[in-house]
């Protein structure tokens, strides 16, 4: 998808999550918060290495790769949790979705960090007043912390969402650079790596600044193309589109809403899973996508979540199958505690064209008459 | 218990239920609706025996079979119990509640439902129930109990007959509520006060209706000892006691029950509402006349009725309080 | 009660009966294994509610001398703790004795268990039999037709009554159905009764069939099926397998089964099962199972899968015969696969009624069974 606004000043933001997988974990154990705690390898083998850590036991000097032994020296109330993807993947899901709530144009780079283009939205909207809108709705409905770097470019946002951690918000403009970026250790520039490092490093530059004023055709004999666009970088340029469709293997299709006061009321959750069972279906129609696997999710009061997913025989892309499922759900695993969001989310999503209906020996006639009516259409 | 002991305190409830067995007509399912304490459990297992007893000919289940035995120690297979363990009927209960439906019985086709605090039924739950209940199969009867009918879906409430039981006696009411740990003296009350729902609703009601006693007994004392003091009292401790017309309906009901001490005190009479305060009540009905006692009486109900009008209530107890002092 | 009992048999007798118990039974008697003694011999019975078990001790047979029972009684023990004891006795008989509220004594060798048990009145009572609803079948058949038909029953809660198998008995002919909608499996059999007996909507749990073939064997002998009023009974030498059925109305299949053909196959069964299993290679990546089958040609038929990531097989597969219209459809290969690995026939034929309506698949050798398809339509 092109950038519609390539005449105006474009605004970008980075969203990158704050320690996610320990985030993610503190939600499904709001006991823990507060405590250092880090997502490692089976904690039973003492070869497990931490895979990621709350700032809490960042404080500690517990840092990511580090073996789980030596994690609980430097911290000995260190508690340990094993990963559980399956919970990262969806929150992940959720989280790139409150995205696209605020503008189509959403990146996902990985399964915790993205970019955003909200050119057109910040004509309305003060950029970093945006910024914070997004911040708090990540972390206000979704319960995740993020820092969001505002930029004019992939790279400098990038940058920025590095500069401040946890839930920071830094704007990084083109006139900035001198100041902020400049006296940065290339080693801490998005792109190059220690190898890399250690090549400019041997050739005499050290920060980003000496990188932007070193010769650009040496540079670029030594390092190629990269080497080109390495310079333009140091430079603050950075051409590349945000691209809603760079993830490619979209996995699911989902959409969650808090709601605007905790209800049990079953009818007011029907209704908002009606409308979300709506909303999932729009996207899946225009992405020509259809699931087998539709799955609910409920957050209580205590920021405590439930998902529950049912899978069938036939695949689902209109707004009532995918509600018949979601109510489904609902009906069966809904204990009557107050809630403060629900989501609907098509999980293993697939292209139309490679869907089958497998037709029902009572009914396959109607089935048939059916479809035949809606090729008509 | 039997249906005799039963229909002393529930006439109304046993005829309805003992009509249905003569009849041999039982609907599919039955909504006792009926305050804490009455005794719609009893009915219900005796209702089960009934129908499940084979020895039975009357309207009475013999006792003495082993489905009635059964019925009663809760083992029998074919009446399955459903009671919601905390805030809620939760999931496994639902699930087995869900997968009994599909099944025949285990001894016999007649199969029995008692479902404990209907009210608390999650949407999945009474979903469950309610398609059960638009096709029942077989010889099936599901008895539902709940303290407050307009709680279940109308759905479920359509299919079933409604049996309602009287409220309690208010001796009565008053040990029941002692057993859900109240105190003597709040039991006393409360079991007298009729919108109960929103004391319950209070943080702590057995706190909040202690208060409430507190702020009745002092601002009767001042009505007869310190007249000058009852404008403070209801400004300082009254209003903001009973701060909506609900819990002013409620003031006010602790205020006619006081008078009503009183008066019983003066009578010789008992069932006092305000049981250790009987020294006060003594020292008040000497002082006072029954002529005067059921003025007051008349002027709280006024009030009652002018606040259920709307009428401006702080100015509707500065009203009533002159005339409980001047008894006219 | 007090009775005294050979160990190995008793061990055996438990081990039975605790089959059918689940320690999570909302019925606490039911977590409790029943034992009743009378002058004939020593009954065991262990139950879920769904299914019960019971195992028959006699006092003595032809070979030997199992039990004496020195007074009759009945009492009820906890089956966690009872199973595991009985099994680590360490003499060659057991005695077992019930004192006042249900105190029970466990003697063998020099050993001594003091158990507390249940009353015994508290304990289900199994349905009582009126034999005009039964028949008899060999062990070994009914051990197949449950093998043949329990796995298309349906694993949705969303029909329950599809979770079972439908038994029938009609002019001394009995017919197994079990049906998921997709697909149908269907099996009958002559069994030995009275010609006037007639079954109908009898729907047995798949899980209780699947239960009850784990303690089948392939043994000529008959057993004995009772049906009662709200469970079926099963009857072997010394085990009883009772099932409580499924309430509801087990659709009317027989009209599903289409009449008249369109193109007609008949061809090697292990042909189509290997050419379909390798097809299945690529569309169980796919997840949908979809396989395609042309008719190409007087004796050829192809059989196609692609899957979008990985690519396509395709393969054509001779046949015995092939008559009617040409066909093109699509269907869940795995579901024939399923039914193709149950078919007791080398050969088998199968009969298309269109590429949107259900195909027959059949035996050749005899006409006791056949597994109804409905293909799969694209988007």
């Amino acid at each position: 998808m092109a950038n519609k606004a390539s005449k105006k000043h474009p605004v970008l933001f980075h969203v990158d999550m704050n320690s996610f997988y320990a985030s993610v974990e503190l939600l499904y154990r709001p006991e823990l918060r507060g405590k250092p705690v880090a997502i490692a390898g089976n904690p039973k083998e003492r070869r497990g290495i931490v895979v990621t850590s709350s700032y809490e036991a960042r404080a500690y000097g517990v840092k990511t790769t580090m073996p789980v032994w030596e994690a609980r020296r430097k911290c000995p109330d260190l508690i340990i949790i094993p990963p559980n993807f399956d919970r990262y993947r969806e929150m992940s899901q959720l989280m790139f979705a409150k995205l696209t709530e605020f503008t189509p144009l959403v990146e996902p780079v990985s399964i915790d960090e993205g970019y955003m283009d909200v050119t057109d939205e910040a004509l309305t909207n003060d950029a970093l007043n945006l910024a914070n809108l997004v911040q708090q709705a990540v972390f206000g409905e979704l319960g995740l912390p993020c820092s969001i770097g505002v930029a004019p470019n992939k790279f400098l946002a990038k940058m920025a969402s590095d500069m401040e951690k946890p839930n920071g918000l830094t704007v990084l403009r083109k006139r900035d650079i001198q100041e902020k970026l400049w006296p940065l250790p290339l080693i801490e520039m998005h792109g190059v790596g220690a190898k890399t490092n250690e090549r400019l490093n041997r050739a005499g530059l050290k920060t980003i600044g000496d990188l932007a004023e070193a010769d650009a055709l040496w540079l670029k004999a030594e390092f190629g193309i990269k080497g080109e666009k390495m310079y333009e970088r140091a430079h603050g340029i950075d051409e590349r589109q945000v691209d809603p469709e760079a993830a490619g293997d979209r996995k699911s299709v989902g959409r969650s809403t808090t709601l605007r006061e905790n209800t049990n009321d079953d009818a007011e959750l029907l209704r908002q899973l009606e409308r979300l069972s709506e909303l999932v279906a729009v996207r899946l129609k225009h992405h020509h996508l259809c699931s087998n696997n539709i799955q609910l999710m409920l957050r209580n009061r205590n920021h405590e979540t439930m998902t529950r997913s049912q899978t069938s025989v036939n695949p689902k892309m209109e707004a009532d199958d995918i509600f018949e499922a979601a109510k489904a759900l609902f009906l069966k695993y809904y204990d009557g505690e107050d809630i403060r969001l629900v989501g609907v989310t098509a999980l293993d999503v697939y292209s139309r064209d490679e869907a089958f209906h497998q037709l029902d020996l009572f009914r396959y006639a109607e089935e048939v008459a059916k479809a035949e009516r809606k090729r008509e259409e | 218990m039997n249906w005799n002991e039963l229909l002393k305190r529930q006439p109304a409830a046993v005829r309805v239920l003992q009509g249905g067995l003569q009849k041999e007509r039982l609907p599919h399912a039955y909504i006792f609706e009926g305050e804490a304490g009455v005794p719609k459990e009893a009915a219900a297992r005796l209702l089960g025996q009934a129908f499940l007893c084979e020895e039975r000919t009357t309207v009475h289940p013999c006792g003495e079979c082993s489905d009635c035995r059964r019925v009663l120690s809760g083992s029998h297979p074919d009446l399955l119990t459903i009671e919601p363990e905390g805030a809620s009927i939760k999931k496994g209960q639902v699930e087995m509640l869900q997968k009994e439906f599909t099944y025949k019985g285990m001894e016999s086709a007649k199969k029995v439902y008692l479902i404990h605090e209907a009210h608390r039924m999650t949407a999945s739950a009474g979903n469950s129930l309610l398609k059960f209940l638009e096709e029942p199969e077989g010889e099936t009867l599901a008895i539902l109990l709940t303290e407050n009918l307009h709680f279940l879906l109308d759905t479920i409430v359509s299919r079933a007959q409604v049996v309602t039981f009287a409220p309690l006696p208010e001796d009565e009411r008053a040990e029941e509520l002692k057993e859900q740990g109240y105190t003597n003296g709040q039991a006393a009350l409360l079991a007298r006060i009729a919108d109960r729902a929103t004391v319950e609703a209070q943080e702590e009601p057995g706190a909040w209706i202690v208060q409430a006693k507190t702020v009745v007994v002092q601002l009767t004392e001042e009505v007869q000892k310190r007249p000058q003091q009852v404008l403070l009292t209801l400004q300082e401790k009254w209003l903001p006691h009973f701060q909506d017309r609900k819990e002013q309906q409620i003031g006010l009901d602790l205020l006619l029950y006081w008078y009503r001490d009183v008066l019983y005190t003066k009578l010789k009479r008992l069932s006092l509402a305000y049981p250790d305060e009987v020294e006060r009540l003594h020292e008040e009905a000497l002082h006072t006349s029954e002529e005067k006692v059921s003025r007051q009486l008349e002027a709280i109900l006024d009030a009652k009725r002018q606040l259920a009008a709307n009428v401006n209530s702080q100015l509707l107890m500065e009203r009533l309080l002159l005339r409980l002092q001047e008894g006219f | 009660m007090k009775f005294t009992i050979d160990r190995e048999e008793f061990v055996q007798g438990v081990q039975h009966v605790n089959r059918a118990i689940s320690p999570r039974s909302t019925i606490n008697v039911l977590t409790g294994i029943k034992i009743e003694a009378d002058t004939d011999g020593l009954t065991l019975i262990g139950s879920d509610s769904d299914i019960s078990i019971q195992s028959f001790i006699p006092v003595a047979d032809e070979e030997k001398e199992y039990l004496q029972i020195e007074q009759p009684g009945s009492v009820v023990l906890q089956a966690k703790y009872f199973v595991d004891i009985v099994k680590k006795l360490p003499g060659d008989t057991i005695e077992i004795e019930v004192q006042e509220q249900f105190a029970a004594t466990v003697r063998s060798g020099a050993v001594v268990f003091n158990l507390n048990g249940l009353d015994p009145e508290e304990y289900p009572r199994l349905p009582k039999l009126e034999e005009d609803q039964s028949f008899k079948i060999p062990q070994h058949l009914l051990k197949d037709m449950i093998r043949q038909t329990v796995f298309a029953v349906s694993s949705q809660e969303t029909r329950p009554v599809l979770t079972g198998v439908n038994l029938e008995i009609e002019e001394g002919k009995m017919t197994f159905t079990a049906t998921d909608s997709h697909r149908l499996a269907m099996r009958s059999a002559e069994v030995e009764t009275d010609a006037s007996l007639s079954l109908s909507n009898i729907v047995i749990p798949g899980k209780s069939l699947t239960e009850l073939s784990r303690i089948m064997d392939d043994a000529e002998d008959l057993i004995e099926v009772v049906v009662t009023e709200t469970q079926v009974l099963f009857k072997f030498d010394r085990l009883m397998f009772f099932s409580r059925l499924l309430d509801g109305k087990y659709p009317v299949t027989k009209n599903m089964v289409p009449t008249q053909t369109k193109t007609d196959v008949t061809l090697e069964r292990n042909d189509l099962v290997q050419a379909l299993e390798r097809a299945l290679l690529l569309s169980r990546e796919a997840k949908n199972n979809v396989i395609n089958v042309k008719t190409a040609g007087d004796a050829l038929i192809e059989i196609t899968s692609v899957s979008a990531e990985i690519g396509k097989v395709q393969e054509n597969i001779e046949v015995a015969s092939l008559n009617g219209e040409d066909l093109r459809i699509s269907f869940n290969g795995k579901n024939i696969l399923d039914a193709l690995k149950v078919i007791d026939s080398d050969v088998i034929s199968i009969q298309f009624t269109g590429a949107m309506s259900p195909f027959v698949v059949r035996p050749q050798d005899h006409d006791q069974m056949l597994h109804l398809f409905s293909p799969v339509r694209t988007y």
